[in-house]
């Protein structure tokens, strides 16, 4: 079976200091990892890295078969439809409904979905993260734990093969984090590799997912799932 | 049969209405809202674009007026009048139409008697007074010599201007670097013109080019948003291209109907002297003229997002 991610060697520098150093990980279909590491440690990066948002310096990043690390500026898009992307600030568009950002990145990234099959498939996505009767809420309406989920729909509503999320539940409480969570297990349990940069040693250490653990750009620990181990960052953050 | 799916062919003429629908959703629309939502920081795009594609239009009415104008000077410049003497005996004249007439440098003699010497000068502006103001016919004959390069003109005159049938007092039309001094001229003001418009045109889409960045700046989490969810470059650079085409339209409509009344108004305010001082400029020609300041706008706008979005928005 092909790895949705893929790096080899990857190595990012800003200036002279090394964000990640030669990196090599990989990510299966259905997978659900956390990334985690002192703030600084790369993750951020390494995400970045994922969506084409940047290159790699040196090394190869590979997305659902995709060679981002050469991939033309003209065709990022083609990487980005394959990655749905959580952010801890959600990232909404304020003018549009919580449907309508949903529907959004549904028909900017494919031009040929129809005004009600892109309604359609967003009121799905809302209704499977609880949001079915919310659709019309302008996200200022929203409390930060909805407007995360509406951020999660619209990130799976082109059912891509890759969820990334950095920091989802760093707005949240602890109540809505544990909902989120069950939200990435249950799209997880759909097929869809998962990889949350996070902070939070306790879901990380309850849910016992396989856990890359990031420490001045170098991936110290690979620990798969089913583990409880020492979570190494902890020592050096 | 239960159980079984059937795929049909989704019909390509309700998708290509779909695509049509987005496109026009997410890149005209978009822009025409952006557009009206930005008004403020374009206005000075607009007003500097404005006053650039009217003064274009202008100007290129000038340069086609003053290059018809040097057209008929040249066409003038190699004809040469030589002024026949009052009581010239017509065989003299007849012996110097012949002579001039094989001179291997001259394309063609005519010979203009004084009357219509009167009413070709009745059509020139200003002479009419004059020719009004003398009571006997003040004008000479002439025999008009067409030569074949304007550079002998100078040596027609010389071989003439001696001779029995001609005036002695004004023997030919000729005026030395007459020409010369007009190309001059034209060409310092064509160089003048074409200076001012470059130093224009740098501050117009200079402007421009800041008005959409300031209209990147203040969508750039949109734009990101829509970068991130995977919108294809030119989905996302599409919209600011169109603002500024619209931009760039409304400075061309403006400009051109401008430019156009202006024509319009000089021809209706005076037929006859606005053709002579404005040889080939027309109804059809300022029409023209405002149609390519109007091309010239959209070119304008869009052509300025494009640089900004080159130098401002990140792929």
């Amino acid at each position: 079976m092909r790895s949705i991610v893929e790096f080899k060697g990857v190595t990012r520098a800003y200036g002279s200091r090394l964000a990640l150093d030669d990196v090599h990980l990989a990510l299966e279909p259905g997978e659900l990892s956390f990334l985690v590491g002192p703030s600084g440690a790369g993750k951020t990066t390494l995400l970045k890295l994922i969506n084409r948002e940047i290159r790699p310096t040196s090394g190869e990043v590979w997305v659902d078969g995709i060679a981002a690390h050469s991939l033309k500026a003209s065709h990022v898009a083609d990487v980005r439809k394959r990655v749905g992307v959580v952010f801890q600030d959600y990232k909404l568009l304020p003018r549009l409904t919580a449907m309508e950002n949903v529907a959004l990145a549904l028909q900017v990234s494919d031009l040929r979905v129809s005004d009600e099959e892109a309604s359609d498939r967003a009121l799905d996505a809302l209704e499977a993260v609880g949001l079915g009767d919310r659709g019309k809420a302008f996200p200022h309406q929203l409390s930060g734990g909805q407007q995360q989920r509406v951020a999660v729909a619209r990130a799976v509503v082109a059912q891509p093969p890759l969820l990334i999320a950095d920091e989802p539940t760093g707005n949240l409480d602890i109540d809505t984090s544990w909902e989120m969570m069950d939200l990435f297990g249950d799209i997880a349990a759909f097929g869809t590799a998962v990889l949350i940069a996070t902070h939070n040693v306790e879901i990380v250490r309850r849910l016992q997912r396989r856990v890359l653990t990031l420490v001045q750009g170098r991936l110290v620990r690979d620990q798969p799932a089913g583990r409880t181990g020492r979570l190494a960052w902890l020592a050096s953050s | 049969m239960a159980g079984v799916v059937l795929r049909g062919r989704f019909p390509r003429r309700r998708m290509v209405q779909v695509v049509a629908t987005n496109v026009f959703r997410y890149i005209f629309r978009g822009a025409a809202r952006n557009w009206v939502r930005n008004m403020g920081s374009t206005a000075p795009a607009l007003g500097s674009m404005t006053l650039l594609l009217f003064l274009s239009g202008v100007i290129g009415l000038s340069g086609l007026a003053l290059y018809n104008l040097e057209q008929v000077e040249a066409g003038q410049a190699s004809v040469l009048h030589v002024y026949v003497r009052d009581n010239a005996a017509s065989a003299d004249v007849d012996a110097l139409w012949d002579r001039l007439a094989q001179d291997p440098r001259v394309a063609s003699v005519a010979f203009t008697t004084r009357a219509e010497a009167l009413k070709r000068a009745q059509r020139i502006p200003g002479l009419p007074q004059l020719a009004d103001a003398s009571e006997s016919n003040p004008f000479p004959a002439s025999l008009d010599v067409q030569v074949k390069k304007i550079d002998d003109v100078a040596a027609i005159d010389v071989l003439v201007r001696n001779d029995i049938a001609v005036d002695t007092s004004y023997p030919t039309s000729y005026d030395q670097g007459a020409y010369q001094r007009i190309q001059a001229v034209l060409f310092g003001v064509a160089v003048a013109g074409l200076a001012f418009l470059a130093l224009l045109a740098f501050v117009a889409v200079t402007v421009t080019v800041n008005s959409i960045r300031a209209a990147i700046h203040s969508r750039r989490d949109e734009v990101a948003i829509m970068q991130l969810v995977g919108a294809p470059r030119w989905m996302v650079r599409g919209p600011f291209v169109v603002e500024g085409a619209i931009t760039g339209g409304l400075a061309g409509v403006v400009g051109g109907a401008v430019t156009f009344g202006l024509a319009m108004t000089g021809m209706a305010a005076g037929s006859s002297s606005f053709a002579q001082f404005a040889p080939g400029i027309t109804v059809t020609v300022a029409a023209l003229a405002a149609g390519i300041v109007f091309a010239a706008g959209l070119g304008l706008g869009s052509g300025s997002s494009l640089v900004s979005l080159r130098r401002h928005l990140e792929s």
